[in-house]
């Protein structure tokens, strides 16, 4: 009894795991702003794009001053 | 900054930052080199057959073991840390090797607790099932300070088995992790290690997600199929165990 039970345990979960895991996840899972990034490598361009972004803002002040000379 | 919300920040095309870290491969790459679900869990499928004709062999053969053991240890560090590319042909001959592997340890459980074979067999693919179920429906939601916490007690883990690992060497060894050891610490920190372990499942799914999301190479496909064998063998073993203990109380 055991043994059946346990055996039919391991094949119906072999076919969930087969059938299941071809399907993509729920919207629930995949568009969250939380998500685990797996290239980690990317989120390094990310903040140096951002500090970019900063230095730009500083050149703006500098072409401002200029221009009122 | 999460990649989400950096996204929603800045625009999905405007910013080339994006298109080239996060978006490259699914335009780099054509539709049929690109990793997918389906073919990842094809080459678990696969993987999982290869560990169980190894496994029949262990269990005949208990002698292959030790020989068995030190290959796909092997082949493990050199998937992981030399050649993602070649996942597609070590990760084969890992399945086989641990197989061998596990054939011959689950004869030793076996010959000392009858039927426990089948019910760590059925407990693992059991909570592979069911994790997968919450994961996909978004029941469960991994996230970089859950992915931070199970690496830490993955580490801690490691250094436990090390740690009796070198012991043994000296005639001694962790009686905590003593499969015969039935008492409720033992017991307890068994529990805590599947735990663990399942959640490392948890994480194995949202790779092989993104990468299949994100149109990674094929040979992702491999990589993800392999690390999900690593986990699922850690699993079994762990569950041998766990039961081990619960039986010799």
């Amino acid at each position: 009894m055991n043994t059946i039970f346990f055996s039919l345990l391991a094949i119906f979960s072999l076919f969930i795991f087969m059938n299941l895991g071809k399907i993509k996840a729920s919207k629930k899972q995949m568009d969250r702003d939380d998500r685990i990034n797996w290239g980690g490598r990317q989120n390094r361009n990310v903040s140096r794009k951002k500090n970019d972004g900063k230095i730009i803002e500083g050149e703006a002040e500098e072409v401002d001053d200029q221009s009122k000379k | 900054m999460s990649r989400h919300s950096a996204i929603n920040r800045f625009g999905r095309s405007a910013n080339p930052a994006f298109s080239r870290g996060f978006e490259n491969f699914a335009e780099s790459l054509p539709l049929s080199e690109r990793m997918t679900l389906d073919g990842a869990v094809n080459k678990t499928g696969i993987l999982l057959a290869l560990c169980f004709g190894g496994a029949c062999v262990g269990w005949n053969i208990p002698a292959l073991m030790i020989p068995a053991g030190i290959t796909g240890f092997i082949l493990a560090l050199v998937t992981i840390f030399r050649s993602k590319e070649k996942a597609g042909t070590t990760a084969p001959f890992y399945a086989l090797a641990q197989g061998i592997l596990l054939g011959g340890i689950t004869f030793m459980y076996e010959s000392a607790f009858e039927g426990i074979a089948i019910q760590a067999i059925g407990l693992t693919f059991g909570i592979l099932a069911s994790l997968l179920v919450c994961y996909k429906s978004g029941l469960i939601k991994p996230t970089e300070n859950f992915r931070l916490m199970v690496a830490a007690g993955v580490g801690g883990i490691m250094i436990l088995y090390l740690v009796s690992f070198v012991m043994s060497f000296f005639g001694s060894g962790i009686s905590l992790l003593s499969p015969t050891n039935g008492s409720l610490m033992s017991i307890g920190l068994s529990l805590g290690i599947v735990c663990v372990a399942s959640c490392c499942l948890v994480l194995d799914f949202d790779f092989i997600e993104e990468g299949a999301e994100r149109g990674m190479p094929k040979y992702m496909e491999w990589y993800g199929a392999f690390s999900l064998m690593v986990t699922l063998i850690w699993l079994y073993l762990e569950i041998l165990r766990l039961i081990a203990k619960i039986r010799s109380r």
